[in-house]
């Protein structure tokens, strides 16, 4: 049961870095700090731009990934991994 | 693909869906606030030769004067334009411009021409446009160079 509830937080602890991660790099990059990111320059793109157009989805299919393998990790440490 | 993977995966178009309408009423609530932005001369200003550019950001406008027809051309659409010829005693004449042909153009028979009709002559101007979701102003000089 202590297990269950430990695997349970540490998999929330996970989501919400996640959810964090999403917000500062969609709302935060793209939209709040645009104008200042925009003074940078990514291969002549400005930098608040290419995060509102490319930057942020790249960083979600990043997290998709981290989050499996980071959930994994975290089967592994309970031993409750796929069969 | 483990299963957490496949979980996130599926999970991961609800949040970019979500994100989406969010910042679109965002955008909305911000973009009915009223802004009020100063446009800054970019290089001499010589409305009468053509060369007067006053600029913010991505938002342009070039100032003309042709035989006493003033013209405003901008890179977004204008609501308003009015411009102000300023004297010695900084006393403002305004003339409303008028829409030609799109909203990109405002033009209107002003005083500005005489004003600065020889090479050397300068005039202090200031003008205020209104666009969708804010107002730019500006005071400038302009200088006949030739």
């Amino acid at each position: 049961m202590e297990d269950k509830q430990s695997y349970w937080q540490e998999n929330l602890r996970l989501i919400f870095i996640c959810l964090a991660i999403w917000f500062v790099v969609s709302f935060g990059f793209g939209l709040l700090l645009v104008e200042p990111l925009n003074e940078i320059r990514l291969g002549g793109y400005k930098l608040g731009f290419w995060f509102a157009q490319q930057g942020s989805i790249y960083t979600f299919v990043g997290l998709i990934f981290w989050y499996g393998k980071k959930m994994n990790d975290l089967d592994k440490k309970y031993n409750v991994e796929d069969a | 693909m483990n299963r957490h993977t496949k979980i996130a995966i599926f999970v991961a178009p609800i949040l970019i869906l979500l994100g989406y309408v969010l910042s679109d009423m965002y955008m909305e609530h911000e973009a009915s606030k009223i802004k009020i932005v100063e446009l800054v001369p970019f290089g001499h200003c010589d409305v009468k030769n053509q060369k007067c550019i006053l600029k913010s950001g991505e938002f342009e406008i070039n100032v003309m004067d042709d035989k006493g027809i003033t013209t405003v051309n901008s890179t977004y659409p204008l609501d308003t334009a009015t411009l102000f010829t300023v004297d010695k005693s900084n006393q403002a004449t305004p003339y409303q411009l008028g829409m030609k042909d799109s909203p990109y153009y405002w033009k209107r028979e002003t005083a500005l021409g005489t004003l600065i009709e020889n090479k050397g002559d300068s005039a202090k101007l200031r003008i205020i446009i209104e666009i969708k979701g804010g107002k730019y102003f500006a005071e400038f000089y302009t200088q006949t160079t030739n």
